[in-house]
């Protein structure tokens, strides 16, 4: 029974040597150039991503007169922060952020096709282009929720973003309860991309 | 829609038979050459190597082949695995590279 999840050494040894040798032969025929693997996935990994929307979330968490320009106007107040080149593309124009706050729970969504604030997510997950999640996002979105993890008092209520190619939603959690003593820095690293879309909440710092 | 052609080149396959496999918003790695062979293909599509959608259209058929196999025989299953065939064939296509060129070249090292 253990065979079946052994992992084949050799074969994994084999696709490393195999990318390795095609990675030279194209370096040497002129085709690639030495960093252009690295230019490509520096977008990925330091240009756009949920990093950045954890920066400005814990930004509007320690300073709520830039919480308020935030939510006033969304691009204007990313623009304060100065991300690197790149981030405050076609992409980021159209973003707007919603707060979650003690009577209202936000939760982001795209019945059309599969508009995200990717400067600020990063890469949607799996599911996000799932036609159930979409549909039931807008049908019943309590019951939703509540499959996430999240469930929301019935006093509560909840508020549906559908993203489109005009406006990119994303949400700004509420911050945790025993988060004071934390620098913004530290508070950036509790929040989640899925805290963002609305279907997680930002759990309590964990007790050192 | 999207201005940088890596969000267009990724945002194609989200949702698709060949999407990445990806954790909390970034593109997921276990190996080093699973990086490097993501990026050469979308550095290679960009600088105008060959058309992004013949190199996705290879990769959803390698990622096919790998289902139509026998359980009994099937290797494990490793995205990017597949992603590196994919890449090898739509570069024979264009003719960057040649057949045997990269197998000759992976077997002296």
């Amino acid at each position: 029974m253990s065979a079946l999840f052994e992992y084949d050494d050799d074969r994994e040894i084999a696709s490393a040597a195999k990318v390795r040798a095609l990675e030279a032969l194209l370096i040497k025929k002129g085709v690639l150039g030495s960093d252009s693997v690295d230019t490509v996935l520096r977008h990925f990994e330091t240009v756009a991503g949920s990093f950045n929307g954890a920066r400005i979330v814990a930004r509007a968490w320690v300073d709520p007169a830039y919480k308020q320009r935030l939510l006033d106007d969304t691009p204007k107040a990313i623009a304060e922060l100065n991300f690197p080149l790149g981030m405050d593309g076609a992409e980021g124009e159209h973003m707007k952020a919603v707060a979650n706050t003690p009577e209202t729970h936000n939760l982001i969504i795209c019945t059309l096709c599969s508009c995200y604030p990717w400067p600020v997510l990063g890469l949607p997950p799996y599911w996000y282009k799932d036609p159930v999640f979409r549909s039931r996002g807008v049908r019943e979105p309590r019951a939703v929720l509540k499959e996430f993890g999240v469930p929301i008092a019935p006093e509560r209520e909840v508020k549906v973003w559908d993203s489109s190619a005009q406006i990119r939603w994303f949400v700004v959690p509420e911050r945790p309860a025993g988060s004071e003593h934390l620098s913004e820095d530290e508070l950036a690293e509790l929040i989640t991309p899925e805290a963002m879309m609305g279907v997680a909440l930002v759990p309590s710092p964990k007790v050192a | 829609m999207f201005t940088k052609f890596e969000e267009y080149a990724a945002n194609q396959m989200l949702g698709q038979p060949d999407s990445p496999p990806r954790a909390s918003g970034k593109l997921y790695f276990s190996e080093e050459w699973q990086r490097t062979v993501f990026g050469m293909a979308m550095a290679l599509s960009k600088e105008g190597h060959f058309e992004w959608e013949d190199f996705r259209q290879k990769l959803i058929q390698s990622i096919a082949a790998w289902e139509r196999d026998a359980c009994g025989g099937q290797t494990t299953w490793d995205y990017y695995d597949r992603y590196a065939m994919a890449l090898m064939a739509v570069l024979e296509e264009y003719g960057v590279i040649e057949a045997g060129e990269v197998a000759s070249l992976a077997a002296m090292s």
